[in-house]
């Protein structure tokens, strides 16, 4: 069954999409999104319920082979050290994100110049500097003006309190003098664009019932649908189809009743993360482009790249009040993110503060970790923990290699019978050195803060929200997949514009960069309307 | 619904091995998990999750063996040192056991209105009304504003 042909097909309604989608809407070509979940409902949150803990380990879950929602695709992660997180719905990821909202540093774009290493980026942090700034005023962000470690921005709205745990931590890192600043976050302090603002409900990874957290199915969506955009929820796509030419002409994709639905296109756009998109390249292949669409460098799926986390947590003699909040949004220390020969490798890590776990969550960590026992000791063992601890995420950057692949399940399928991706991803040798350093010094500045003791998850298993690297933009097409503005070298009406087309990682998280990457790529479309396809 | 099953939804035996695993605390201010009424959902949970699930059926099912060999009535009828002496040899030797208990159990005590209350929080969801949260201690803040990127 085929529908009417659109000028632009978004796949994914996530970050990259729906910035992505109001922008490339002011030309008033026709714009349809087709995204595999459902609109949220926020009152579905589980923040709204007493077992709100409990929802978070199911249908909230992080993991897709932990939800297993109808809108979710498994994924085989048995070959990975770290598990892939994602979130299937109009607003992806960020309805289950933390707001944490860094951008990519300027250094960051320059990483062969700079160490010798990887790649440079083929555009710049000036290129993206205005499609940083429009999209924080989109989605609404909170932070201080000023930091050293990045270029003058500044924040729409005041930084978001700290509470007593980001005080304390905070008191640790000027002790020691490192640098910290409070963090950009996309959850705001104050009222903004009709939202209200953050009443600290410490449940941000499980979906904000108040709003205050930027998710783009109540940022970007509602504004690209007054522009005229279309968004069909409930639509999985299992392939892009091309004309006997190689250009891209549309997509096969199943509806919300599993039906097989035709959609014609002029323009192509994914957006369906660094997984999802070279699962949909991969399971494109035609006779034009046999290894997959837009795969003649062979690097479709190839360079993954996650940013591999410790999390190190200190248990303090005093309540640090410390469950209530944005649970990663207090400030973010860039000490040790750039390279220093002394420390034996490349490049390095930044670390953002978290807050207390949960009730709940907290019994599991600590049983988990033999803290917690059960039986007679079981609340003196809780009560040293709960609301007691505090922990720093060391998030460190990662090198891309092509032996980190997503590639396809040969035997796993969706519920569609579409071939689940496979992800194979091995730490370097460098990303571990990161990680021992980072741990080091994270258990060095909170005792400083006054932690009578450390514990430390020397790399975090289920920490692979970041997918990035499987598509890589690049001037030569012999060694990247998209061109410097998001065009895929081997079919000229393709663009991809999620964090696959990172070159590099960085070390903070990516969603600020890969929506002013998104803009910026709408905006380089718009200008080369007249010869986009020559 | 077989004999192992079953045990999960006597709620005499349930009662009194959730009171062993998280009992009363000294001060009273916490309760012991048996008397909250936890046994009926957790039973449903612990049904349904298919590999944790038969790991607890057995466990519970070797827990209540063991403990008629001392007594026909089962663990409920043992005084509380033997349940507890029971309930340790058993669950020691099965940690998969105690983890898949622990799992649901740990998650059901802490969202009870009564244990938050004796946590000190409020017994009500996170939303609508929200929590306060102190402001950032200004002291840090003056030291931020002498090093700001003009």
């Amino acid at each position: 069954m085929s529908n009417e042909p659109v000028g632009v097909l978004i796949i994914g309604a996530g970050a990259s999409g729906a910035a992505f989608a109001w922008s490339i809407a002011e030309t008033g070509m026709s714009v349809l999104c087709l995204e595999q979940g459902p609109w949220m409902r926020s009152q579905n949150y589980p923040s709204n319920g007493l077992d709100w803990e409990e929802r978070g380990m199911g249908p909230f879950a992080a993991s897709p082979n932990t939800r297993r929602l109808p809108a979710d695709y498994p994924v085989n992660e048995e070959q990975s050290e770290i598990s892939p997180l994602m979130f299937n719905a109009v607003g992806g990821s960020t309805i289950l994100w933390a707001g944490h909202f860094p951008r990519l540093t300027p250094n960051d774009f320059r990483v062969r110049t700079e160490d010798g290493v990887a790649d440079d980026w083929p555009i710049d942090y000036a290129t993206l500097e205005p499609h940083f700034s429009l999209n924080d005023r989109m989605m609404g962000v909170s932070g201080l003006a000023g930091d050293p470690a990045y270029p003058p921005h500044e924040p729409q709205l005041p930084p978001l309190p700290f509470g007593r745990l980001g005080n304390v931590l905070a008191g640790g890192f000027e002790r020691l003098g490192w640098h910290w600043w409070p963090s950009d976050s996309a959850i705001l302090s104050q009222e903004y664009g009709g939202r209200a603002p953050c009443i600290n409900l410490g449940s941000c990874v499980l979906g904000c019932a108040q709003g205050a957290k930027a998710s783009t199915d109540i940022t970007y969506w509602p504004q690209a649908q007054r522009r005229g955009v279309r968004v069909r929820s409930g639509c999985r796509v299992c392939e892009i189809t091309v004309r006997p030419d190689g250009m891209a002409d549309g997509v096969l994709y199943h509806d919300e009743e599993g039906q097989l639905r035709e959609q014609k296109a002029e323009i192509v756009v994914v957006a369906c993360n660094g997984i999802g998109t070279p699962r949909l390249l991969l399971n494109s292949k035609s006779t034009q482009h046999p290894g997959g669409l837009a795969n003649s460098s062979g690097l479709v799926g190839k360079n993954l790249m996650f940013h591999p986390y410790a999390m190190i947590t200190g248990v303090f003699d005093q309540s640090l009040a410390g469950r209530r909040g944005p649970i990663g949004c207090a400030f973010w220390s860039h000490e040790f993110y750039r390279s220093d020969p002394a420390r034996g490798f490349v490049r390095g890590y930044s670390f953002e503060a978290m807050r207390s776990l949960g009730p709940a969550q907290t019994a599991l960590w600590g049983m988990l970790r033999g803290r917690i026992p059960w039986g007679a000791n079981h609340h003196a063992a809780y009560a040293q923990l709960y609301d007691r601890t505090a922990s720093l995420l060391a998030i460190t950057e990662d090198l891309p290699e092509e032996t980190n692949t997503v590639t396809l399940d040969q035997v796993l399928t969706d519920s569609d019978g579409i071939p689940a991706p496979k992800v194979t991803y091995r730490l370097s040798e460098n990303s571990r050195k990161i990680l021992a350093h980072a741990t080091a010094r994270a258990q060095e500045v909170l005792v400083a803060a006054g932690a009578v003791e450390t514990i430390v998850e020397p790399l975090m298993r289920a920490a692979g929200w970041h997918l990035m690297g499987t598509a890589r933009m690049g001037r030569n097409p012999r060694t990247s997949v998209v061109n410097e503005w998001g065009r895929a070298h081997d079919v000229r009406n393709l663009f991809i514009i999620d964090g696959s087309i990172f070159v590099t990682a960085g070390a903070v998280n990516p969603t600020s960069t890969i929506q002013a990457l998104a803009l910026y790529i709408a905006d380089a479309i718009k200008k080369n309307l007249d010869h986009l396809f020559d | 619904m077989n004999e192992s099953a079953s045990l999960l939804h006597d709620a005499t035996f349930m009662r009194a091995i959730l009171e062993l695993v998280i009992p009363p605390s000294e001060d009273g201010r916490l309760p012991g998990a048996g008397s909250l009424g936890l046994a009926g959902n957790l039973a449903g949970q612990i049904e349904a999750d298919p590999i944790l699930g038969p790991v607890v059926q057995a466990g519970l099912a070797a827990v209540q063996v063991a403990a008629m060999a001392r007594d026909p009535g089962g663990l409920a009828a043992l005084p509380p040192a033997a349940r507890l002496e029971v309930v340790e040899s058993e669950l020691s030797a099965q940690p998969q056991c105690t983890m898949g208990i622990l799992r649901y159990l740990y998650v059901a005590y802490y969202a009870h209105p009564r244990v938050l209350e004796g946590l000190g929080e409020p017994a009500r969801p996170p939303f609508p009304q929200g929590y306060e949260l102190e402001p950032t201690d200004p002291g840090l803040l003056a030291t931020l504003g002498r090093r700001r990127r003009p």
